[in-house]
Parts: structure tokens; C-alpha cells; sequence
């Protein structure tokens, strides 16, 4: 045992690891179908919005319950300049500009609704930020002009002038020469993907990961030590409303299209249940989260068991909480403990339980170093 | 009809209307002065009570006749809800006694997904119609005011159980029980007080008054798994402005809010019914900027 450990936490083994996977993310969608490389890519779009989540509540401690508006919020501000302006003398720059509210707006009004609700200590934000989706729905139908309501806005077959002068349909995100659509919305998404986890892997690692930390243990003496829970705090939920709002520029890339169903209530549910069943508290566990946002709703279906579904979550989500505090992203590091404990004899069993039994998701954060996997 | 007349009648609405926020927003404080946790599967567990009731109701009336069944069927949801409630609480929160807050907020969203996933199993997720209306169409007219039945019997029905409540906390043993226990804890069980068994009482009676909200409600409009999480989010907003430790102001706040959103739903035409439901929420950050720990709440002091 002693010796994969020591494989496993050398860092040239973790470095090799990850381009291995790099590699593979690059070659993959050439060989593999159409479905596979949707499915990735989707799987991406939503690692990026519960990594926002995960930021929020694995690392700082608390609750969000209306991510999706931020998801949903983002995506409308990448598909309505989209829409008004690609094709016209901006070109792909409406493109550029999409991405780049995507991440603004709902940054902005993440900023906002973090320095009021933040004020009050514990359950503020949850109870706060469960209204945003209920709030942003109607809102989101009342302007249908801007946000095309219930319908919602498809920019698969957009008007563009063409090099003739006539006026052509095309999709802003169709492959160029030599590569499928499939492959060349997945690389966009898993490219944007991995720039914004390689920015939370270095935000975690860095002070601001241990400024969260701090907030998140105790409020009190991060004070004492100079670290304003109430900065961090909002500080963190800021960053998570920006990774939710790109999730949803992503989610343009992945299907040009949203409606005010992407910032429905039951959406933010599911990105909680999936962050906590991934692991709150690491950056594996946004992508492990993501699988499971994707694939138990794909599988379901595929079985058709859909009615099935919210109670699997449901039944997932307590087993999680009451056996695997730490998400699937914790599973490696508990067998080795009980490995572990089952060769060190009865001495050690009696701390660990405790440490086990209190249903404390936190449990996991405090090994820094692998945390961060 | 006469302008005083519409708001006589908007107001009667709100009361109604906001009586059942305000009954959900009770029982979020209840479980929170039992077990200092903020319950988000208060409203799943309310239509999982009123689905219950649906059921019995329905299976007896055929036997005993629609009133008595409608009645029997009541009864059935309250003595199911105190007992369900008082179940999670023993053996799925209490795993979390000691837990995070963030993990308590959590489990309790696993509740909420597992019995909304229940519900659409055993009932399904179309609408079902309540077999049973207080006169959902049914009007009172007093001179130029027409007044829905239901909304009396609602209002009527959620303030008289208040009342009760008030005399079981205030007038009783079991009551000074139970606010030792929100009090402190540790303390009540040094005294000889069954701090499990009233945690579970807690959790059981505001399972059970969430029910008789969501059985009020469903006899006006059709039931379905997720028909309370609107009707949480408002409870929430009044727990928020009234304050997590204030029974009365919590419900307070719930008649307020929805009273001030239909007035402008019907006098401020920028607003109208498209635009009301933001009206509450503005009123939440009004007050969490100006008196953070809700009108009628307690500053919470921490010792270090």
C-alpha cells in the first residue's frame, strides 16, 4: 500500500497522468461518433457550472440553490448578441462578445446579491438564493421579446450575408473544413473547459483557496488572522455566478439554444445534488459531478425508467451524505483508509469513526494536498 | 364593483393566499427553534401529507359518504404527516446533529429530490384534482364585495391552529419543553427533558400543519409533486423578513408580502401580474440591508 501511495502522490506521476488525459481529450473525438463526443462535451459544459458550485460550497462552506440562474442568465447574454449580431459587420466578434457577458452579467449580479445576502450569518444565502430561479423565470417570459419566452432562442439557422451579397442561413458554430460540428463544438467546450479549471486549480492552491478555507472553518479566527469572512464570502460566490454564467456560453456552444427552462428551479436542485455526489470539495469531483449530472438522466431515459429519476437522485444523494461525505471524489481515499485500518488493528477504527460519523462533508477538506487532485 | 370593493376583496385574497405561505413559514421556524436546521423538504413533505389524504379520502368515500370521507381523510394526512415527520427527523436528520450547516441544508435537499421522486412514482407527475373543494368557486357577497368561501375557511382554518399552537408552546408542559430545547439544548437534557423525543415532536407537528396548508391549497387548484416549491420560496422570504427565531413574525411577514404583492399586481400597472412575484423578494433585500436578522427577529450574539 505504502508503495502506490507514494506512486500516486508523485508529482511527476500526476503530471504524466494528466497529459495522458489530455492527449486523450485531443484525439478522442476524431475517432469516436457523433453521440460519444455530444455527450463529452456536455458533460463539460455542466463540470464548469457545478466547479462554480463546488468553489461556493465544498470550499467556503456554503449553500447556493439558484445556480441555474446563473447558468441560465449567462446563457442568454451569450446567444442574444449572437443572435442580433453575428453575421452582421461584427462577424464572429458578436461571438466574442457573447462570451464575454456570459461571464460578466451574471458575475454582476452575483456580486450584487452576495454583498446583501452574505451579511447574514449561515442559511442567508440559501434561503435567499433559492428565489433566483422563481424570480428570473417570469422575468424571463415577461421580456420574451428579448429572451423568446417559452419558445426560447434557436440560432442553429441564423440570416448572414453571404460573399455573394445573398443572404444565407448558417449556424455560428459550424465546423470549417475537415471537421464535424460534433467535434468542433467539443473542442471549443473542452478547451474554455480547461482554461477555467485550470483557473480554479489555481485559485484553490493559492491564498484565496486557504482565505476560503479559513472562512470556512471558522469565521471567527479567520477574523482574527486578517481574513474578512465576509470578502471571501462574496468573493466566492461571485466567481461561482461567473463559472455558471459561462456554463451557459458553453451550453450555446454545445446546443445553440436556451429558454427560460435552463434557469428553472428543479436545474439548480440537480446541480447540488451532483456537486455533493462528486465531491464538494475538490476540483475531480466538478468533473465526477458533471458525469453524473449527464449520464444518470441520459441512462434513465435510455432505460426508459424516467419517471424513476428524481428518486434515484434522491436515493443517491442521502446514501452519498450518510456513507461518502467527501463525493465520488473522495471513494480512493477511504478505501485506502480502511485498508489501512483493517492492517493497523482496532487502535486507529475508534478516531476514524468518529471522524466518519459526523455526516460532515468537510471531512475531506482538510488534507490540502489532495484536495486539489 | 365599487375601487373599495376590489380592495376589500384583494385583501381578503392575500389573507387567504398568504395564510398558507404563512402556516409553511411556521413550520420552517418550528423545525428550526426544534433542531436549529433550516427544513427545504417542509413543502415536499406538506404533498406527500396531502397526497396521503387524497388517497384515504378518495378510498373511503364510496364507503362512508364524501363528507365524512373528505373529513376521515384529513384526519388520515395530519396523523401521517406527525408521523413521518418525527421518522426523518429520528432516523435521517439526526445523522446530521452535529454536521455543518451546509450539510444540513444539503440533506435536506436529498429529502426534498427523494420524496418529490417518491410522489411522482406512487402518484405521478401530471395534476391531479382533489376530489373535494371548500367552494373553490363558491362566493359570499356582502354588499358589493364578493368574498371566495375558500378563502375564509383557509384563513380561518390556519389561524385557529395557530392559536392552538400558541397555547400548546405557551400553556403547556410539552411546550416549555420544547422551547427549553430551542433554548438550549444540552442544558434541557441535564434537566431531565427528552430532547430526542421533542426534536421529533417538533418535526412531526410542523409536518403536520404543512399538510393542512397543502390540503387548503389543493382543494383550490390541482395537486402535483412540485406544487409547494413555489409556495417554499415564499415561505422562505417570509422567514427571511420576519426572522428565523419568530414564529409570529414569520407569519406576519407572509401576510404582508402577499398582501403588498397583489396590491401591486392590481394598482401598479408596470408591475401587474406578470412582474408581482418579484415584489416579496425586493422586500427581502430591502430587509436584509436595513436589519439583516429579519424585523421581528433576534440579534444572534457568538461568543468566541
Amino acid at each position: 500500500m505504502k508503495g502506490y501511495d507514494a506512486v500516486v502522490s508523485n508529482r511527476w506521476v500526476r503530471l504524466g497522468a494528466f497529459l495522458v488525459v489530455l492527449v486523450v481529450l485531443a484525439v478522442l473525438p476524431l475517432v469516436a461518433d457523433p453521440f460519444t463526443n455530444q455527450t463529452i462535451s456536455h458533460i463539460a459544459v455542466f463540470a464548469v457550472a457545478i466547479l462554480g458550485l463546488n468553489i461556493v460550497m465544498g470550499f467556503t462552506g456554503q449553500v447556493s440553490l439558484g445556480h441555474s440562474f446563473f447558468v441560465g442568465i449567462g446563457a442568454y447574454a451569450a446567444i442574444i448578441p449572437i443572435r442580433d449580431w453575428w453575421g452582421g459587420p461584427l462577424a464572429e466578434g458578436a461571438i466574442v462578445i457573447g462570451f464575454v457577458l456570459s461571464g460578466l452579467i451574471p458575475g454582476v449580479l452575483g456580486l450584487l446579491i452576495a454583498l446583501v445576502t452574505v451579511r447574514l450569518r449561515g442559511l442567508a444565502l440559501a434561503m435567499v438564493t433559492i428565489a433566483l430561479p422563481t424570480i428570473g423565470l417570469p422575468l424571463a417570459q415577461k421580456f420574451s421579446d428579448f429572451t423568446g419566452g417559452n419558445e426560447g432562442i434557436s440560432i442553429r439557422r441564423l440570416d448572414y450575408v453571404g460573399a455573394d451579397g445573398q443572404v444565407h442561413k448558417g449556424n455560428p458554430f459550424a465546423a470549417g473544413p475537415g471537421l464535424e460540428n460534433d467535434q468542433w463544438q467539443y473542442y471549443i467546450v473542452i478547451a474554455i473547459a480547461l482554461a477555467f479549471f485550470a483557473l480554479a486549480y489555481f485559485l484553490v492552491r493559492g491564498k484565496y483557496g486557504r482565505a476560503f478555507a479559513i472562512v470556512r472553518s471558522n469565521e471567527a479566527i479567520a477574523s482574527s488572522m486578517g481574513v474578512s469572512p465576509y470578502r471571501y464570502k462574496v468573493l466566492a460566490f461571485t466567481i461561482a455566478a461567473v463559472y455558471g454564467g459561462i456554463a451557459g456560453f458553453l451550453l450555446i456552444v454545445w446546443g445553440q439554444f436556451t429558454s427560460s427552462e435552463t434557469l428553472a428551479f428543479h436545474h439548480s436542485i440537480d446541480l447540488v445534488i451532483a456537486s455533493i455526489v462528486g465531491g464538494a470539495g475538490s476540483i475531480v469531483g466538478a468533473v465526477l459531478g458533471g458525469v453524473f449530472y449527464v449520464t444518470v438522466s441520459q441512462i434513465m431515459n435510455g432505460l426508459q425508467l424516467s419517471i424513476y429519476t428524481t428518486l434515484v437522485q434522491g436515493v443517491v444523494i442521502i446514501l452519498i451524505l450518510f456513507l461518502l461525505p467527501g463525493g465520488l471524489a473522495s471513494l480512493p481515499r477511504t478505501i485506502r483508509r480502511l485498508v489501512r485500518r483493517g492492517a493497523a488493528g482496532h487502535s486507529v477504527e475508534a478516531g476514524h469513526a468518529a471522524d466518519s460519523a459526523s455526516g460532515n462533508t468537510k471531512t475531506q477538506v482538510q488534507p490540502s494536498e489532495e484536495r486539489n487532485t | 364593483m365599487n375601487p373599495f370593493g376590489t380592495f376589500i376583496q384583494l385583501l381578503v385574497d392575500g389573507l387567504a393566499q398568504g395564510s398558507i405561505y404563512g402556516a409553511l413559514a411556521l413550520a420552517i421556524v418550528l423545525v428550526n427553534q426544534a433542531t436549529g436546521l433550516v427544513n427545504f423538504a417542509q413543502g415536499g413533505m406538506a404533498v406527500l401529507g396531502s397526497y396521503i389524504g387524497l388517497t384515504i379520502g378518495n378510498l373511503l368515500i364510496p364507503g362512508v359518504g364524501s363528507t365524512l370521507g373528505v373529513v376521515l381523510g384529513i384526519v388520515a394526512a395530519v396523523i401521517a404527516s406527525l408521523a413521518l415527520g418525527g421518522v426523518v427527523e429520528r432516523f435521517v436528520m439526526r445523522r446530521f446533529e452535529r454536521a455543518e450547516e451546509d450539510t444540513k441544508v444539503v440533506a435536506t435537499i436529498g429529502l426534498l429530490t427523494l420524496i418529490t421522486g417518491l410522489v411522482g412514482l406512487i402518484w405521478g407527475f401530471n395534476p391531479t384534482p382533489y376530489p373535494f373543494f371548500f367552494g373553490g368557486s363558491e362566493s359570499l357577497r356582502i354588499g358589493d364585495v364578493s368574498i371566495s368561501v375558500w378563502s375564509i375557511v383557509t384563513f380561518t382554518t390556519i389561524v385557529a391552529l395557530m392559536v392552538v399552537l400558541q397555547i400548546l408552546f405557551r400553556g403547556t408542559k410539552f411546550g416549555l419543553g420544547m422551547r427549553a430545547v430551542a433554548d438550549n439544548a444540552p442544558s434541557a437534557a441535564l434537566a431531565g427533558i427528552r430532547v430526542g423525543g421533542l426534536r421529533m415532536a417538533g418535526w412531526g407537528l410542523a409536518a403536520a400543519l404543512g399538510t393542512v396548508a397543502a390540503i387548503l391549497l389543493a382543494s383550490k387548484s390541482q395537486l402535483t409533486p412540485n406544487n409547494f416549491d413555489g409556495i417554499l420560496v415564499y415561505a422562505l422570504a417570509a422567514v427571511v423578513i420576519g426572522g428565523l427565531d419568530s414564529p409570529i413574525g414569520a407569519v406576519v411577514a407572509a401576510l404582508g408580502i402577499t398582501i403588498l404583492e397583489s396590491l401591486a399586481a392590481a394598482y401598479i400597472p408596470w408591475i401587474g401580474h406578470d412582474l408581482k412575484v418579484v415584489v416579496p423578494f425586493v422586500l427581502v433585500f430591502v430587509v436584509l440591508i436595513i436589519r439583516p436578522q429579519g424585523l421581528f427577529g433576534r440579534r444572534a450574539v457568538v461568543r468566541v
